[in-house]
């Protein structure tokens, strides 16, 4: 039984994931401006849409996509990330979006099946 | 001078090929600054030191391990407690300051990352997400979806407060088949 993955498609293509979210985050939020209600809605938007897109990439990863909203109000907001994975297969791309009332920032982890 | 040394520094640690997330690694700012009409986007990746090394090495054919799931489960209790704890030794009487919060999300995270990997719990990938903010009445909204196997792979969150700061702490825990 002849193994029919080359090692290009079992590798975590930052730029692919990157267009991805961009344009998850600008469809779900896009021109909006910060409502308490409709937050919920909106990370939960982005986030499926960026499975379902990463999903149609059809390539054999496990993914974990976060998504954090916050409100512009001059607080500082710290963010860190520490993993125990295989560097040659696994990566991570972190996209921080911005518009005038609030930041949005999500995370993919990408981890080799 | 002293542009010598720190580049000799920098090629010390890019050889140890430290995962340590406090290394001196270098994130790429991708600046795709595109002015969207009111919105800005950057995009950033890490570059891990170890990365160069390890792209001359062909990736590791593993062979079938003919088993169809995890032997061991992951303890998401012990897991909640181990973030309990170290959340509120770290952060009990803290004040917020941006480069104190900086130090300290990195740290705990490979605080964490240590203690859960102590516990030995054998084909499973880790990753530990910590953030930090200020309390100053502001709205925030934190929302993780994950593509994975249920039967297998789980996580476990957990989150402290006190008067000028939050945390929030997430592990994910992903069985390597």
């Amino acid at each position: 039984m002849e193994d029919y993955q080359t090692g290009e498609e079992t590798a975590f293509v930052v730029d692919e994931v990157s267009t991805i979210v961009k344009e998850a985050v600008e469809g779900a939020i896009g021109e909006n401006s910060y409502q308490q209600s409709r937050v919920k809605q909106w990370t939960n938007n982005v986030v499926e849409q960026c499975l379902s897109q990463l999903n149609k990439l059809g390539k054999p990863f496990k993914y974990i996509v976060t998504c954090i909203i916050m409100q512009k109000n001059g607080a500082g907001l710290q963010t860190a990330c520490s993993c125990f994975w295989d560097n040659t297969t696994d990566g991570s791309c972190t996209v921080r979006w911005e518009n005038k009332s609030m930041y949005c920032i999500v995370s993919v982890f990408g981890l080799a099946i | 001078m002293s542009d010598l040394a720190k580049e000799k520094v920098a090629r010390l640690l890019k050889k140890r090929g430290s995962v340590s997330s406090l290394g001196s690694h270098d994130v790429r700012n991708k600046n795709l600054l595109l002015k969207n009409k009111d919105s800005i986007s950057t995009v950033s990746y890490m570059d891990d030191p170890g990365h160069h090394d390890d792209v001359s090495r062909p990736a590791v054919q593993m062979e079938n391990t003919y088993q169809l799931g995890p032997k061991k489960r992951f303890p998401v209790q012990t897991v909640k407690e181990i973030l309990k704890d170290v959340l509120s030794s770290y952060l009990l009487e803290v004040k917020y300051e941006a480069e104190l919060c900086r130090q300290m999300t990195k740290t705990i995270s490979e605080v964490v990352k240590a203690r859960v990997k102590d516990m030995m719990i054998p084909r499973y990938k880790i990753i530990v997400v910590i953030s930090i903010g200020q309390l100053t009445g502001q709205n925030m909204h934190v929302g993780s979806r994950c593509l994975w196997d249920a039967t297998s792979d789980t996580f476990c969150s957990n989150s402290f407060k006190n008067s000028s700061l939050f945390a929030i702490a997430n592990v994910y825990a992903v069985y390597f088949e």
